[in-house]
């Protein structure tokens, strides 16, 4: 029960991490040229985009993509200069593969088009408002270096406030696509394509079939993005096991100690058993479905008293007051998890190492003659 | 760029210059001074290479003495009023499209200059080859090759300075910069003759740094008036820095 309990707990917890910083922003796939990812270059650009969206609309697995490009920059607020990271998306995809239209805290979402005194929109991160003393409706002067060596400059007008001072693109600044690829003389170009897939398990299956279609260019899955946070996450989870693990062998020793006893009790028994004509097999069978039937008993017991509790956790989970910030990513709320791996596993392994453990009194019963069992007390 | 502005004025002075009378100090002592007291107008194409990506710049620029510096694109269309401004040591660029004027502090000294081969430093340094270098001449029929070695007290970059010059026409053919292990960083070659003004100067000048393949900046000049008289120290002002034109 526990074991159901904690184990779905922790993929829960991790499965809703995992799920806020794809949704952030990172995507279950993404696709650059070469190593754009490890190493961005501006001139590192994905040209052929016709061919790399058709094979992304017609692969089933792929449920939503968007194209982006992105530069650090220089930003001027009416007196005051901070560092920008700027991020060109596309207004109408990119809300299709993140929760950016969740993210604006003030303003609006923007479009494509210019406003009315000619002006490209902008959205911008949080901390950039708040270190350069900027609100909706206000210019940004944003400097960066284009693809063609030119010094890119221009001025912008702020539609949104993006996030919060904690979140990743607090230092960012969104423009719409098409305007930062002119921005910074990219043309066509765009640096990434970031896909959701339909089903987030097996990203990694997409990702290298994608691979395989997209051959000029790198495809890889967030597992591969986010290498750090993908191993902190499988070194928590391991040593979640090797806990879960300890625990259970506790429990079983004690189990042993149980089936153990109820044989030894019944030795006379057995005994009597033996005496009028069962054979040794016949009692390792006995005590082997003994012990099975009791496990399944209790598991399926354990099943109905954890179901509520794991189905509870899932869809409501424990608010935990304040944000816990792990990996860079926030979560505020405890969630589990209700999956096959979750709810099989800890039941089939309890139900194996029951009958594995039911075996040596089984033998034990079974070499014991009838003498000597019917003579102890 | 600091490069064809001595290219300019070196030769306003070679043109009178006798070719016979070779002292390495005073050919290069005579260009500097040269070029500290004329002034120049000039019009040029910079056509900037990369693996990447070329780029062509059409540019004015207009110099007075050593210290005066201004530089404007004409073109594309999406530049078109970048300017910057030399004065001293000191540098501004200034945007016109967002109407600013930025300081290049200190520490963007070596960054690119509008993406070319030169550094920002390459319009601002003020090294007196003279007073920096020791001179070595060898001769052969056709050239001097100058060979500059700094002094003790020169704080400059390089280890060795090449200069190729050709002795009819006398004009500048090469210059070849190396670094303190010996290695070859950069070369500045000067081609293609023309006459502005009334003087004779290599009309293209190409700069390829030896440690990054494919990478080059090229200046041909398109026009270029000596010592006019619109020139002055106003030129220079933060005023016509941001002046409409």
């Amino acid at each position: 029960m526990l074991f159901v309990l904690s184990l779905s707990m922790v993929e829960g917890s991790w499965s809703n991490i995992v799920d806020i910083f794809t949704l952030d922003h990172t995507g279950h796939v993404q696709i650059h040229n070469g190593d754009y990812a490890k190493r961005p270059k501006i001139h590192k650009t994905i040209r052929d985009r016709l061919a790399v969206e058709s094979i992304l609309n017609d692969r089933p697995e792929v449920a939503s993509w968007a194209p982006r490009v992105f530069s650090p920059g220089l930003a001027y607020g009416a007196a005051k200069t901070a560092p920008a990271q700027i991020f060109g998306i596309d207004p109408e995809l990119e809300p299709t593969v993140t929760r950016i239209l969740q993210k604006i805290s003030a303003g609006s979402f923007f479009t494509a088009s210019p406003n009315s005194d000619g002006y490209s929109k902008a959205m911008i991160g949080a901390g950039l408002a708040r270190s350069l003393n900027l609100a909706v409706g206000d210019e940004i002067v944003l400097i960066a270096s284009g693809a063609d060596g030119s010094i890119a400059n221009d001025i912008f007008i702020i539609t949104g406030i993006v996030g919060n001072v904690t979140s990743f693109d607090r230092q960012g600044i969104y423009l719409p696509l098409t305007v930062a690829q002119e921005f910074l003389s990219l043309g066509s170009d765009v640096h990434e394509y970031t896909l959701l897939a339909k089903n987030k398990h097996s990203n990694e299956a997409l990702s290298a079939r994608l691979q395989m279609q997209i051959p000029s260019l790198k495809v890889s899955p967030w597992q591969e993005i986010q290498a750090t946070f993908y191993k902190t996450m499988q070194s928590d989870k391991e040593g979640n096991m090797f806990f879960m693990g300890l625990v259970v062998f506790i429990v079983f020793v004690g189990v042993l100690n149980t089936v153990l006893m109820s044989v030894l009790e019944r030795t006379r028994e057995f005994g009597v058993l033996k005496s009028i004509g069962s054979r040794p097999g016949d009692l390792v069978k006995l005590i082997f479905l003994e012990t099975v039937m009791l496990a399944s008993l209790s598991v399926f017991a354990g099943f109905l008293l954890i179901f509520p509790a794991i189905y509870w956790f899932t869809e409501v989970g424990i608010n935990m007051g304040m944000a816990v910030e792990v990996g860079g990513v926030e979560f505020d709320t405890m969630k589990g998890e209700i999956s096959a791996y979750v709810m099989l596993m800890p039941m089939a392994f309890i139900l194996c190492t029951a009958a594995l453990i039911s075996i040596p009194p089984g033998l034990r019963a079974a070499r014991i003659t009838p003498r000597v069992a019917m003579g102890s007390h | 760029m600091r490069y064809f502005l001595i290219v300019v004025l070196f030769f306003s002075y070679n043109a009178s210059a006798n070719a016979a009378d070779a002292d390495p100090r005073k050919i290069i002592d005579d260009m500097e001074q040269l070029y500290r007291g004329a002034s120049s107008d000039v019009k040029m194409t910079m056509v900037v290479q990369t693996p990447q990506y070329q780029r062509t710049m059409q540019l004015t620029g207009q110099s007075l003495g050593r210290e005066y510096g201004f530089f404007r694109i004409l073109s594309p269309r999406k530049d078109r009023g970048i300017a910057t401004l030399k004065r001293d040591s000191e540098m501004w660029n200034y945007f016109p499209k967002i109407n600013k004027v930025i300081k290049v502090p200190p520490s963007m000294m070596m960054g690119s200059w509008m993406g070319s081969d030169f550094t920002n430093d390459d319009l601002v340094k003020e090294t007196q080859l003279i007073d920096a270098y020791d001179i070595v001449m060898t001769e052969t029929v056709s050239e001097y090759l100058f060979t500059l070695f700094p002094t003790q007290q020169a704080v400059t970059v390089w280890g060795k300075i090449e200069y190729l010059v050709s002795k009819l026409p006398l004009l500048p053919k090469s210059q070849t910069f190396f670094d303190e292990d010996g290695d070859r960083i950069r070369e500045i070659t000067f081609s293609e003759p023309k006459v502005f003004d009334g003087r004779m100067i290599p009309s293209v000048l190409e700069v390829r740094p030896m440690n990054k393949d494919g990478y080059s900046t090229r200046i041909i000049y398109d026009d270029i008036i000596f010592d006019s008289a619109s020139i002055t120290a106003q030129t220079f002002s933060m005023r016509n820095l941001k002046a409409r034109f």
